[in-house]
């Protein structure tokens, strides 16, 4: 006996669903593929030059960073917002020690490792069932807090062995340009490819589906906790290597052009979907309309006008596809609502 | 005589005090599909999260394949080889079938790879579309997004999840125990008829299945047998074939006196 599901739809999606779904999951790309056309029409002919597209990618990078570590969290379903005290701070302990005459290696390692714990203990509280958004409000401003007592108050100039991983190019290319694509490579293979990752972003869509299976839920939600953490710290690090100087001054601009990054890249802020090279090209889009607005001598504040304006029509555009495809797929599927007599 | 799956005699279990469950005997056999009823409040839930290991009887007996047990978690009750279905879907939206039928035994690739955990999706797939075919299910290709199923697909790749479960998982000595909670609540006719197909060839798989639903025409259609809880009491444990739909209302309400002939 087969169990023969009587829609149509069970081998393939008919092309007009198809097309929809194939806007919703790459549109985001299309959108930065024509701003990088418009640009190099618009801002003719200083846009289109394998120099400016590297500085596009380099001004991104920071964004990108902090947008993997907030992507992560959303997609295990939670929010981070202590990234930017776990970056001051991290970027404050690793360079008080190269102040102090302790290696460089040993610097970078106590800086990732501070903003690991950071995740760590943000996890371990929201774990007691507290709301992440609160408890890493709370935790931002400890943080920034406790860099400022690391810091004496002040900045930590002078971080020249730095340069390395800052303002430093090898073969033409900006040093944070490497350091973003290994991020972004590593965890995307982590969260397509790997048991655990596959786990995270299964514990961001429905933690208790994925308690009844036998599987520690809790377990991942430190986990993107962590990882959070340590993507914020990296970040922190990478500030300080670029100006040379570690701030205890928390930026909150930071974690905003990260949410926008990830939210724009479809990430769903309930946990559970999205992808981290369309985190990586939300950064992008952001870096690409400053960029092109600033070579056109258009002031820099109509690029934050544009970014919110892309944002929000992305939210709605987004909303939009998904309830048609949804609507559509049940018409297709014969669902009845009320069951009709045999 | 064969020894039942599933055993339970004389459950009684206590909210302070209001008596949930009032010295009710229940069993069921391999291959066998029952249909427990009762109206809310009746207890029935409660019954099925006692056989689930989510709630701990005051007083009574459990056995599984005729060896006395005692659940302490769900996880115990699942290690017994027994697999609930619950009535709010346990699916992860987002992720396609394949993934969500291997959630928690996840097949990795070969050395080196498995040191890094990398998964097979290809293997996974594979294996899922073997395990549906063996309990004659299609629906849609593994890569398909659980959200983009239809109710139904979803409650049978659910229903499906327990199944191979308990067919796979098999160092129990039986044929496993599956418990269904409101398979079909918010399905329509045609999705309905895809679970009850499930459900039959689970059967014949020689799985007992106990069917919690207020769905009278769907239990008439494949319970073996129906057991109607009032009240924390068993009123009726009778055969299909020996009743009929206004006696099995009238016990739910409380209509008809008791009748245990089963």
């Amino acid at each position: 006996m087969t169990i023969a599901d009587p829609s149509p739809q069970s081998t393939r999606l008919p092309f007009n669903i198809a097309a929809l779904v194939f806007v919703r999951e790459r549109g985001i790309i299309v959108l930065w593929v024509l701003l990088l056309i418009f640009f190099a029409i618009y801002d003719h002919p200083y846009f289109a030059s394998v120099s400016n597209f590297l500085l596009i990618l380099n001004a991104a990078s920071l964004t990108a960073v902090f947008a993997a570590g907030v992507g992560i969290g959303a997609i295990s379903g939670t929010l981070d917002l202590s990234v930017a005290g776990v970056a001051a701070f991290s970027s404050v302990v690793a360079g008080k020690l190269i102040i102090l005459g302790y290696p460089v290696w040993l610097a970078l390692i106590a800086g990732m490792s501070v903003g690991i714990l950071a995740g760590f203990v943000n996890g371990l509280i929201t774990r007691r069932g507290l709301n992440p958004l609160v408890v890493t409000i709370g935790t931002l401003s400890m943080l920034s807090g406790l860099a400022a007592v690391v810091a004496d108050g002040y900045t930590i100039p002078g971080l020249s062995k730095l340069t390395f991983m800052g303002t430093a190019r090898y073969f033409g290319i900006p040093a944070h340009v490497y350091i973003v694509t290994v991020v972004y490579l590593i965890g995307t293979i982590f969260l397509t490819k790997t048991r655990d990752g596959i786990r995270l972003v299964a514990v961001g869509g429905n933690p208790e589906a994925v308690r009844r299976v036998g599987i520690n839920s809790a377990r991942y939600q430190l986990l993107g906790f962590v990882l959070c953490g340590a993507c914020s710290a990296l970040g922190g690090l990478m500030t300080a290597a670029l100006v040379t100087e570690a701030s205890p001054q928390a930026n909150p601009g930071s974690i905003f052009e990260a949410l926008t990054a990830v939210a724009l890249s479809g990430v769903s802020l309930g946990g559970g979907r999205g992808s981290l090279p369309k985190v990586f090209v939300g950064a992008a889009i952001l870096a690409t309309i400053s960029n092109g607005l600033t070579i056109a001598g258009v002031p820099p504040y109509w690029a934050t006008v544009t970014t919110g304006v892309l944002l929000i029509s992305a939210l709605v555009i987004d909303r939009t596809l998904t309830r048609t495809i949804s609507e559509r797929l049940v018409v297709m599927s014969g669902h009845i609502s009320h069951p009709k007599k045999p | 005589m064969t020894t039942p799956a599933l055993n339970l005699s004389n459950i009684e279990l206590h909210y302070g005090f209001v008596r949930a469950l009032d010295s009710v005997n229940f069993h069921v056999n391999p291959g066998e599909i029952v249909g427990l009823l009762g109206d809310n409040g009746a207890g029935k839930s409660t019954l099925l999260k006692v056989m689930s290991g989510a709630h701990r009887p005051t007083t009574g007996k459990i056995e599984v394949n005729g060896r006395e047990l005692h659940f302490h978690t769900p996880k115990d009750a699942s290690d017994a080889g027994i697999q609930m279905v619950y009535q709010d879907l346990s699916l992860v939206e987002a992720q396609d079938i394949a993934t969500n039928l291997q959630l928690g035994r996840e097949q990795l690739r070969p050395f080196p790879f498995n040191l890094f955990g990398i998964v097979d999706h290809g293997a996974m797939q594979r294996s899922s579309a073997a395990q549906l075919d063996r309990l004659g299910v299609r629906t849609a290709p593994m890569t398909r997004p659980v959200e983009m199923l239809s109710g139904g697909q979803r409650q049978v790749i659910a229903i499906s999840r327990a199944a191979v479960r308990v067919m796979e998982g098999n160092k129990t000595g039986h044929n496993g125990i599956i418990l269904l909670d409101e398979p079909t609540a918010a399905l329509g006719y045609e999705q309905t008829r895809l679970v009850e197909g499930l459900i039959l060839k689970m059967a014949q798989e020689g799985i007992a299945i106990v069917l919690v639903t207020h769905n009278l025409p769907l239990c008439f259609k494949v319970a073996d047998r129906i057991v109607v809880l009032n009240r924390g009491r068993k009123v009726a444990d009778v055969r299909k074939n020996d009743t009929d739909n206004d006696s099995v209302v009238g016990w739910i309400t409380g209509a008809k006196a008791a009748e245990v002939t089963a």
